[in-house]
């Protein structure tokens, strides 16, 4: 045979191919969440290996880990927008509004607030700070915003508050480890790694649990913060980047195009299918569709981080700012993310450590920049999320690792050159909002400086509870069994807040 | 006749009722504590009644606990008499407020009754088989079972492995698969000895017959690449990184360490040794610069340089991790939970955890910034130096002198460091590192012994002139001890400066003053103070040359490793048990020892950490060999034979060949005299090892998880393999060995750690080239494609990697420029050979060690076919794919997709 014939044959046989390839991903691989190849596989048959002559029972998790399951108990969300303010925002210029600490501005700290603590920077007898913003009751619930925050303050009938959560770290790295595992301590899941475990994710296009960071860094934990523990890595977020690829090597290499891409993976998986034909194992199935799903992803996530094609209001309403890595920017992300049936968004936003040791960590300056970065696209996402009817089946959760002090930070005993405060976890704020949230709630009471919670103490177990709870789980029977013991995102703690259940 | 028969028929019926009444009488059988009664209890009343809770006062965790009275004044088991006891009645209640388990579903009549023979026949209690091991175990019989004798089975059994693999199988009606074609396992065996595919010289001689299968295994055994492939594994467990952890996660020099590990696997270092010498290296007699070198597994724990961190809290958080890792390494015991409470499920109790602290906590190491122990490396001429020292100094005082002298030079030690000054006027500890005076500032070290030193060591940097330091005994009034002054320095210096002789513990109270300075800057920046015992003959000739070479060597700055140093008596500290595992809370004063319920302590052993580590590779712990057998196993199989790798506990995966597990370990402790290297090759010798790995939907419904080992292991290739074989089928591959760690090409921006400062910087040469063993790890960002393919960030031990098959994964070996840049180099190679097909076909062997199918070449070819029209279409393309060509090539260019398609196929990327 020449070779003109050769290619002619093959052009045959390709195009036969070609037909059948078609079937298949039409009929059994596209939208994958709905039908799994294992199904696939069970029911087309074909695939089992001649020897045993049966076939293989597979689940839709046997071939694709990110299936789609239902929680066990009837939930009130679907998915969750976790916004992070890495560094820990200052409670008394956002949220808590103590007028008495305003009284004892520059005055001494009692000793008796100081014995038995410690703190990160303090040292000696610092003295109180009386908060840098103005506090006005908003909306119908009446609930304290500072004049940091303009446009939060006209959507705080959404949220609820928690004005005395409570964390037993003081350092950001252990408390944002805390904060999203359950643990200071490396090696445990984070709490969207749980949820993409239980739950899987709507999407198969777009990975399930995704991270967005702004504020040009990574949270003092590092990556481990969004890792998946014990679990399987499949459930560990996924960041989505800015700048360079949205997802690492998400980009076809340069001069090969969308068409090549597609040929070779069907190249790849023809070739995985005769493997499965020899040695029958699903892990191989598995392959086929990750391969798939890659393929899939390489567009879907493209169009999704591509935010220039959101109508001029919706950027607007959020502050974009197109091409640059932003908070506004991430925020709208979310609200598309979760629009798409993703589980878990998680944003970092870094730049919130006011110690007061330059201008941008100051308390009543760098603070207020910070406040105005979030301020009108968190507004905004909940708007959106609204609008689009979606707020109800989607929890947005704001807060930081810890709060701080109500004593100006002495930093080596010294004067500083701006104002700020020092780490302090005994009593600090967070927000939810979203299904099953009650709107316009606050829970939890601090004493007249702010320092500690006088009712309404909840932990940050407690929080994780409450998230759980309202994604459809009983935290206390959601378990992975992990060197010989079932561990949970709770540990052996944890009650839901119903107080602020709708 | 009829009588006959009836008389027949009565002898029938009364044997029948003898055989009946006999059955009757027979005793039930017994009941097995470890495998009946321990499980029902773990699932459904140790929550409760044990461990953490104790519901009732009662517990059913330790013996003792379960038969003591309860809350209600009686035990809740008598032993003998089930009716008596409220543990089986409560079982049976039929009010749920009354019935255990309390709130959840009534246990079956099955598992109520066996707990009820089992109290009958007098509730004996029993151990857990992970907590003895038997002297002997004897290989099973050949099986001479009809289903066995057929074809498959002939020639099966290689060495004794297989006798125990078989016997299980014919329980279970399985037959052993056959073995594996001669490229398939010469494919596996590659890639599981030296984690880099076969060879082709190798494969070409074993396949053509010129050596067998032995001579195979041991030529890759004998490769420096053995050493390379298994170092990733051992590495995991000991956690080791280039970088520090949590927040800051600043680079640390951590590499003479994997080094160490890949020479000492390579010379198959017998396993007890290997342990002994990371655990306690620097506690063996004279150690050498090997053994120091060895104890930086347990320097790999995180070290915390967050502003306002309190060093101690970490430091005692690297020590719970030190006594975690040993236990989840050596013992599969998660001993960590006795941290807070007695386990749950285990027999080890609260106190315990802490009696293994003790061993750990008089390191001299205390979460520093710079580090410290540091082992020195000096280079051949100050080696020179050094020894030239320490033998004059031996000359003219005793040993012990000598050796204090010797030891300072090697790792600086003992000092006292700067975050132990207190109450600070004007001064503090600057960049929670260094004491800082201002003018008239003043602070305290406490429990300060100086040796009778009559000079005092202080490692300090200024950048002032004429600041004077007074110390002083006690307090502002007391004696003066020391007075200098201290001027600009270039850098951190040591210096040394007469001090007063006392011998006793004290109080140093530092000052300082230097009224030229602003009331803001510091005179000095102190990192630490030292005293060593005066020389002897200090006024003889010939002292000031080696004073002058002894503190030029201590300033000398040289390489550096973290190592173990134990602290000296007068720098001891007592350990204390923490209540409810918090560090803020310490109580009782706690003794060094380990946990009752495994081997005793022999009195011969010191009670530190030598001893502990003797205790360990003791032949009488239960676990030793036996988690190593275990892993070693689960690396070549995938698989453990007791599946739960880190945990041989109660709670674990029951193993599926116990009595295998056993002789396996047996072996490796009294045969292979701890040999790893004759574990792996007994392993991969065997029949077991060798089957073909196709599965089918009978053996797959029967055993999904091929953990009767019916068929060969087919697993995932590791991070480190995936990377190692793309670079060598592509013939990228570098073979240098050791140094420090490289940075192969990653993405921008990657690295967003804060307040670090470092970068990537991308290693130039044949260092892009290296083994992933040697790929710098940072542990907040590791290296993208490693974590990708389920490499670990090494902030802890790492037991297991669990396997995963994610989208990532394939976009990494599709699109990643080091996968590409494989590919194209594997595509070169392709365009010797004329025709595509050929090309293709040689292309795939190459990589796949094997002959293409009919198939699989039409799918490339039509892939190729593809490729050539779009780039003959496009030939800009072309130049945007590979830049690199001066010329525009199609051909190249195809096949380069193509060869990107090969290293992307399953086969590729599996261990078949």
């Amino acid at each position: 045979m020449n070779s003109l014939d050769r290619l002619i044959k093959e052009k045959i046989e390709r195009d036969l191919e070609a037909k059948t390839r078609r079937h298949f991903i039409k009929t059994c691989v596209t939208g994958m969440g709905g039908v799994a190849l294992g199904s696939l596989f069970m029911s087309c048959g074909s695939f089992g290996s001649n020897k045993g002559n049966g076939k293989i029972p597979l689940s839709d998790r046997d071939v694709n880990p990110m299936a789609s399951l239902a929680p066990p108990y009837p939930a009130k969300v679907k998915s969750v927008i976790y916004l992070h303010m890495a560094g820990a925002p200052s409670q008394l210029e956002m949220f808590d509004y103590k007028p008495a600490l305003q009284k004892l501005d520059g005055q001494l700290t009692p000793q008796s607030l100081l014995e038995g603590k410690k703190f990160a920077f303090i040292k000696g007898t610092p003295k109180l700070l009386g908060p840098q913003a103005k506090f006005k009751q908003e909306g119908e619930s009446g609930n304290w915003v500072s004049n940091f925050l303009p446009h939060f303050s006209k959507v705080v009938d959404e949220v609820a508050f928690l004005k005395a959560v409570n964390t037993d770290q003081f350092n950001h790295g252990p408390a944002q480890l805390f904060m999203q595992t359950g643990s200071p301590r490396l090696g445990r899941p984070s709490i969207g790694s749980w949820v993409t475990y239980g739950l899987g994710s709507e999407n198969q296009n777009l990975p399930g649990f995704v991270v967005l960071t702004s504020g040009g860094k990574t949270p003092d934990a590092g990556k481990s913060i969004w890792g998946s523990g014990f679990l399987p890595s499949v459930y560990q977020g996924v960041q989505c980047r800015s700048k360079g690829d949205p997802v690492l090597y998400i980009d076809d290499p340069k001069g090969i195009s969308r068409n090549l891409k597609q040929s070779t993976i069907e190249a790849i998986n023809q070739i995985n299918k005769e493997e499965f034909n020899k040695y029958s194992d699903p892990e191989i199935l598995t392959r086929i569709n990750q391969y798939e799903m890659a393929y899939r992803m390489q567009t879907a996530v493209p169009e999704l981080m591509n935010i220039n094609d959101e109508p001029e209001h919706i950027k607007e309403m959020y502050g974009v700012k197109p091409g640059k890595e932003s908070f506004a920017n991430n925020c709208l992300l979310a609200r598309k993310l979760v629009e798409d049936g993703v589980r878990f968004v998680q944003l970092y936003d870094w730049g919130w450590d006011s110690h007061g040791d330059s201008h941008a960590n100051a308390i009543d300056l760098g603070l207020r920049n910070k406040c105005t970065e979030i301020d009108r696209p968190m507004s905004a996402l909940l708007l959106d999320l609204k609008q689009r009817g979606l707020l109800e089946e989607t929890l947005v959760v704001w807060g930081g690792e810890f709060g701080r002090t109500p004593m100006q930070e002495n930093r080596e005993g010294q004067e500083m050159a701006f104002k700020g405060r020092d780490h302090h976890g005994d009593a600090f704020t967070m927000w939810m909002a979203g299904g099953g949230i009650k709107k316009g709630a606050s829970f939890g009471v601090t004493d007249e400086i702010g320092y500690s919670a006088i009712e309404g103490k909840v932990s940050v177990h407690d929080v994780h509870a409450t998230i759980l709870h309202l994604l459809g789980f009983n935290h206390e029977q959601f378990t992975f069994d992990f060197q010989g013991r079932p561990f949970r995102l709770t540990d052996v703690e944890g009650h839901v807040i119903k107080e602020i259940l709708a | 006749m009829k009588r006959r028969i009836i008389t027949t028929s009565f002898f029938v019926i009364i044997i029948g009722i003898v055989i009946l009444l006999v059955d009757y009488l027979k005793p039930d059988p017994l009941i097995d504590f470890s495998t009946q009664v321990k499980p029902i209890l773990n699932k459904n009343c140790i929550a409760c009644h044990g461990g953490v809770k104790k519901s009732g006062g009662f517990s059913l965790l330790f013996e003792e606990e379960a038969f003591a009275d309860t809350e209600s004044g009686h035990p809740a088991i008598i032993p003998g008499n089930a009716a008596k006891s409220s543990f089986i009645q409560l079982l049976k209640e039929d009010d749920p407020e009354l019935r255990m388990p309390y709130q959840k579903a009534r246990l079956s009549e099955e598992e109520i009754e066996l707990l009820t023979q089992w109290v009958n026949q007098g509730a004996k209690w029993g151990e857990h088989w992970a907590y003895s091991l038997p002297d002997k175990v004897n290989i099973p019989e050949t099986v001479q079972v009809a289903g066995i004798s057929s074809e498959n089975t002939k020639g099966f059994i290689k060495n004794e492995i297989d006798y125990f693999i078989l016997r299980g199988l014919d329980n279970n009606d399985l037959e052993p698969s056959s073995p594996a074609e001669p490229n398939v396992i010469s494919r596996r065996l590659s890639m599981d000895i030296t984690g880099l595919p076969i060879n082709t010289d190798l494969y070409e001689s074993f396949n053509s017959g010129n050596i067998s299968y032995e001579n195979m295994v041991d030529d890759l055994l004998s490769r420096n690449s053995y050493g390379e492939k298994w170092a990733s594994w051992w590495l995991d467990h000991a956690r080791y990184a280039d970088s520090k952890g949590y927040e800051k996660d600043m680079g640390r020099s951590m590499w003479e360490y994997r080094d160490w590990v890949i020479r000492a696997l390579n010379k198959d270092m017998p396993f007890d040794q290997f342990t002994v010498e990371q655990l306690a290296g620097d506690l063996l007699p004279n150690p050498s610069v090997d053994q120091l070198i060895a104890t930086a597994f347990h320097r790999n724990t995180m070290n915390n340089d967050e502003g306002g961190t309190d060093d101690e809290e970490f430091r005692v958080a690297a020590v719970i991790d030190r006594v975690n890792t040993t236990f989840e390494v050596w013992q599969s015991t998660t001993i960590g939970c006795v941290q807070c409470h007695s386990h749950t499920y285990d027999p080890f109790k609260h106190e315990e955890f802490y009696n293994l602290m003790a061993f750990f906590n008089n390191t001299r190491d205390e979460d520093t910034t710079g580090d410290e122990p540091n082992l020195k490396f000096y280079d051949k001429e100050q080696e020179i130096k050094l020894s030239k020292v320490y033998d004059w100094i031996l000359k003219n005082n005793n040993k012990e002198v000598a050796e204090a002298y010797n030891n300072f030079m090697k790792y600086l030690e003992p000092v006292y460091h700067a975050h132990l000054a207190e109450n600070y006027t004007n001064g503090s500890l600057a960049g929670s590192q260094s004491i800082g005076l201002r003018d008239n500032g003043s602070c305290y070290i406490k429990d300060v012994y100086t040796q009778g030193a009559n000079y005092i060591y202080l490692r300090y940097s200024s950048g002032v002139d004429a600041s004077t330091i007074t110390i002083r005994k006690d307090n502002p009034e007391g004696e003066i001890l020391a007075r200098f002054k201290t001027n600009k320095t270039q850098g951190r210096v040591i210096h040394k400066f007469p001090f007063k002789k006392i011998n006793e513990k004290t109080t140093l109270y530092i000052e300082a003053e230097n009224p030229t300075i602003s009331a803001k800057t510091p005179t000095s920046y102190i990192s630490w103070i030292a005293f060593l015992p005066e020389v002897k003959g200090s006024e003889s000739p010939g002292y000031s040359e080696i004073d002058k070479e002894f503190m030029e060597l201590i300033n000398t700055k040289t390489p550096t490793l973290p190592i173990l140093v134990e602290n000296p008596d007068f720098q001891k500290r007592t350990t204390r048990f923490f209540e409810r595992g918090s560090w803020l809370s310490q109580t009782d004063t706690i003794e060094p020892g380990t946990p009752h319920v495994l081997n005793d302590w022999k009195s011969e052993w010191p009670k530190n950490r030598l001893g502990l580590s003797k205790w360990l590779v003791s032949k009488e712990n239960p676990l030793t060999a036996r988690t190593l057998v275990n892993r070693v196993w689960h690396q070549l199989f995938g698989r453990g034979i007791v599946a739960s790798l880190e945990d041989m506990g109660s709670q674990s995966d029951a193993p599926s060949h116990p009595e295998l597990l056993d002789w396996l370990a047996l072996r490796f402790m009294n045969e292979h005299e701890w040999s790893i290297k004759s574990l792996v090759k007994e392993i991969v010798m065997s029949g077991t090892y060798r089957q073909s790995s196709m599965n089918n939907a009978i053996l797959y419904q029967k055993d999904p998880e091929n953990k009767l080992y019916a068929r060969g292991p087919r697993t995932r290739l590791s991070a480190e393999q995936i990377r190692d074989q793309a670079l060598a089928v592509s013939g990228l591959l570098s073979d240098k060995m050791y140094g420090p760690s490289v940075m192969p090409p990653q993405p921008e921006g990657v690295w967003q750690t804060v307040y670090s400062g470092e970068y990537w910087v991308e290693s130039k040469g044949e260092d892009k080239y290296r083994r992933a063993v040697y790929t710098y790890l940072k542990r907040t960002s590791p290296y993208p494609s490693i974590v990708t393919f389920d490499g670990s960030s090494r902030e802890v031990s790492t037991v297991r990697r669990t396997v995963t098959n994610t989208p990532l994964q394939a976009l990494v070996t599709l699109n990643d420029p080091v996968y590409l840049e494989a590919a194209y180099f594997l595509a070169k190679y392709m365009t010797k050979f004329d025709d595509p097909d050929n090309a293709i076909a040689s292309g795939y062997y190459k990589a796949l060690m094997s002959e293409i199918d009919k198939n699989k070449l039409i799918s490339l070819k039509t892939l190729y076919t593809n490729s050539i029209i779009e780039f003959e279409q496009q030939a800009e393309s072309i130049r945007e794919f590979l830049p690199v060509e001066s010329e525009v090539d199609a051909n190249l260019a195809a096949l380069t997709v193509v060869a990107n398609a090969i290293m992307n196929l399953d086969e590729f990327l599996t261990k078949s």
